[in-house]
């Protein structure tokens, strides 16, 4: 496999950050990145953008590359011109080329390859054919490919996040591209929205409106904007989360006694309880198997996550450090907990292992909120407070990188998109 | 209540952006959509790994016949500035019939010694007029000096028994919107618990949560903290 051989390679180098990416500032990195060459790709299509600079971006604020300077290379015109030896000897243990061409109705052609310039071999060659204005969704797919053959894992750039922007009066859900471009408005209000959960398949959003004066959930659909009330009892209604197989919520109701846990099929209105009890319980979250589901209670005295294997069975707790663990999120291999921590005052990002029950504290900043892991299980995306404006960060699950979007405006409550 | 229902306007859509369109017909996590048919997962072809050239780059197997259907370009977005102005109320302060904020509590004690104890929750001279109850930090726990804002609340809905009133919970901006969310409304059943001891039935009262979305103080300290976590009591029609 070329990472392993590149993880040779690299071990004695520690690269310093060299790309300064335009809307992400990267806080931390990891200790060996892999060098890459991304030359500009060649553009023969009328209106074609070049998604060598969107690549570029990707990879290089992910924290696993450093980029190998190939600014004002004239790409050769075929990959049998690419001279791998030269690149080499720049220092880049990869290349990437690549070409725009026009294709029938004025679509894009949009070919790559990738190259390891240290073994001299190709790893990769597709062809993807779009619109022109789907070039930076194809650059997306481009980097998750050199991402996954480089390092063997997926790369999670081409994945959707969904959002709240706060604006003067105003609160928009927004679904945008992982690197936080092309959002897209989907719901506006004068009054809060919080809470957005993805639904497995993506194609819905649920999410907690305030424009009845109280907290209700409100499902919508992507596709045509329509959206329904599913919970709006007497009290608050909040919380909701999909079942992995996408049919039912689990949602957060008082409306029998504080707030508690409830299983609601969005199309029957049918309601069951699942938590009884005084205590405070709220946050549910399912294992992607559907065998778990954690929440957040003070049942304990202080607000702690816990997991009940379902259905409607033994509840135990899971967290034991600190007085205050909140916003569970799973991984999409079920073996990470991603969650709010506090220490001496300040709210982490944590994560547990779930096989050792190991926490480990992510991030140094004070006010962060809402975690939610990459479709590749490796970043955990979420929000926090930096001079008194909220703004989205991921961090990997080892705590090496770590990158900050900064899109302008007040931002909060991310989730990412299956 | 009706009237503000409809009014939220959905800016709906993934429509309305080009972008997102075109990415849906190369995507195979796209949004689905329901006019179109799915977009064909990709159209990507993996050529040959480990030997040099780009022979195999073989274009568009899969390529969506005829024209990409953009889930985009043929939904309107619409405008959501145009019903949603006159809302306003969006600081937290609870607004009267009048169109006047109704009194916060460090005016709460305003209306002075001299002033007839009226029960009238729109008289800023009322002891109604005295609408918020401060907690502490990861409490519900009702303060003794608010023994007397609650009595006369009590009093007035036992009055009027069509009188309604929401109570709306609030918590500071630290730790997770939705466990604040639940402390919020901890608080308000808090209150809820004591008006309804002291006589007044369930069916004027409703217990709500506005979590830590709706700051009185915007800082980030502890002076504005302790101002956010409060109950207001808040009357239907107000």
């Amino acid at each position: 496999m070329m990472h392993r051989l590149l993880l040779v390679v690299l071990l004695a180098l520690a690269s310093p950050l060299c790309m300064a990416a335009m809307t992400i500032e990267i806080v931390g990195g990891a200790l060996n990145r892999i060098p890459v060459a991304i030359l500009p790709f060649t553009l023969s299509a009328p209106g074609a953008t070049d998604p060598a600079a969107v690549v570029s971006g990707d990879l290089g604020r992910s924290g696993y590359f450093r980029l190998v300077d190939a600014q004002g290379v004239v790409s050769p015109e075929s990959p049998q011109g690419l001279s791998l030896p030269t690149w080499k000897s720049r220092g880049a243990d990869a290349v990437l080329m690549g070409q725009a061409l026009p294709a029938a109705n004025g679509r894009i052609e949009v070919r790559f390859w990738l190259f390891d310039a240290v073994r001299q071999s190709q790893l990769a060659a597709l062809s993807y054919t779009t619109t022109p204005a789907g070039l930076r969704g194809v650059a997306h797919r481009i980097a998750d490919v050199v991402h996954e053959k480089l390092l063997g894992e997926p790369g999670s750039y081409s994945g959707r996040i969904a959002y709240i922007l706060k604006r003067p009066g105003r609160y928009e859900l927004q679904v945008a591209d992982a690197d936080s471009q092309n959002a897209i408005t989907v719901a506006s209000s004068p009054e809060p929205l919080i809470s957005p959960a993805w639904s497995p398949d993506g194609s819905k959003l649920a999410y907690v409106s305030f424009e009845d004066k109280k907290p209700v959930v409100y499902v919508q659909h992507l596709a045509d904007g329509g959206r329904r009330a599913v919970a709006r009892f007497r009290g608050s209604n909040s919380a909701p989360a999909w079942f992995p197989d996408g049919r039912r919520l689990a949602v957060t109701l008082s409306k029998d006694e504080t707030s508690q846990i409830y299983f609601l099929n969005p199309d029957t209105g049918e309601l069951t309880r699942f938590s009884r009890g005084g205590a405070l319980d709220t946050e549910p979250v399912f294992s992607p198997d559907g065998r778990w589901m954690y929440f957040t209670s003070d049942r304990g005295g202080s607000p702690q996550i816990y997991r009940a294997e379902l259905p409607g069975g033994q509840v135990s707790r899971v967290t034991f450090e600190g007085a205050y663990n909140v916003s569970p999120a799973l991984s999409p291999d079920g073996n990470n907990l991603a969650f709010v921590h506090r220490r001496n005052g300040k709210f982490h990002i944590a994560v547990m292992d779930l096989n050792t029950r190991q926490m480990q504290v992510l991030t140094d900043t004070a006010l962060d909120e809402s975690p939610s892991f990459a479709s590749n299980g490796r970043m955990i995306l979420y929000a926090t407070l930096v001079n008194g404006r909220g703004v989205l960060a991921t961090v990997s699950v080892d705590g090496a990188v770590r990158q900050r979007l900064s899109q302008s405006g007040d931002l909060r409550e991310p989730a990412w998109g299956p | 209540m009706k009237s503000l229902i409809s009014a939220l306007v959905l800016a709906g859509l993934l429509a309305g952006c080009a972008d997102t369109a075109t990415v849906a017909s190369i995507e195979d996590r796209a949004v689905p959509s329901k006019d179109a048919a799915k977009p064909s997962a990709t159209s990507a072809t993996t050529a040959t790994t480990g030997s040099g050239t780009a022979a195999a780059t073989a274009a568009d197997a899969a390529k969506p016949a005829g024209k990409p259907t953009s889930i985009v370009e043929t939904r309107p977005m619409v405008d959501p500035d145009t019903k949603v102005a006159s809302l306003g109320a969006s600081q937290g302060v609870a607004i009267g019939p009048d169109g006047k904020p109704l009194a916060a509590a460090g005016q709460a004690g305003t209306a002075g010694p001299d002033a007839a104890p009226v029960l009238d929750p729109k008289n800023p001279a009322s002891p109604l007029a005295q609408r918020v109850l401060r907690f502490e930090y990861d409490s519900a726990a009702i303060r003794d000096e608010y023994r007397a804002l609650l009595e006369a609340h009590a009093q007035y809905l036992k009055q009027q028994k069509a009188a309604k009133t929401i109570l709306q919970g609030h918590a500071d901006e630290r730790g997770s919107r939705e466990y604040n969310l639940a402390l919020g409304q901890r608080r308000a059943e808090s209150v809820y618990k004591a008006l309804s001891l002291l006589g007044v039935a369930d069916a004027q009262m409703e217990a709500v949560s506005f979590g830590e979305e709706k700051p009185v103080a915007e800082g980030h300290d502890e002076e504005a903290w302790q101002q956010n976590r409060r109950v207001e009591i808040v009357y239907e029609g107000e």
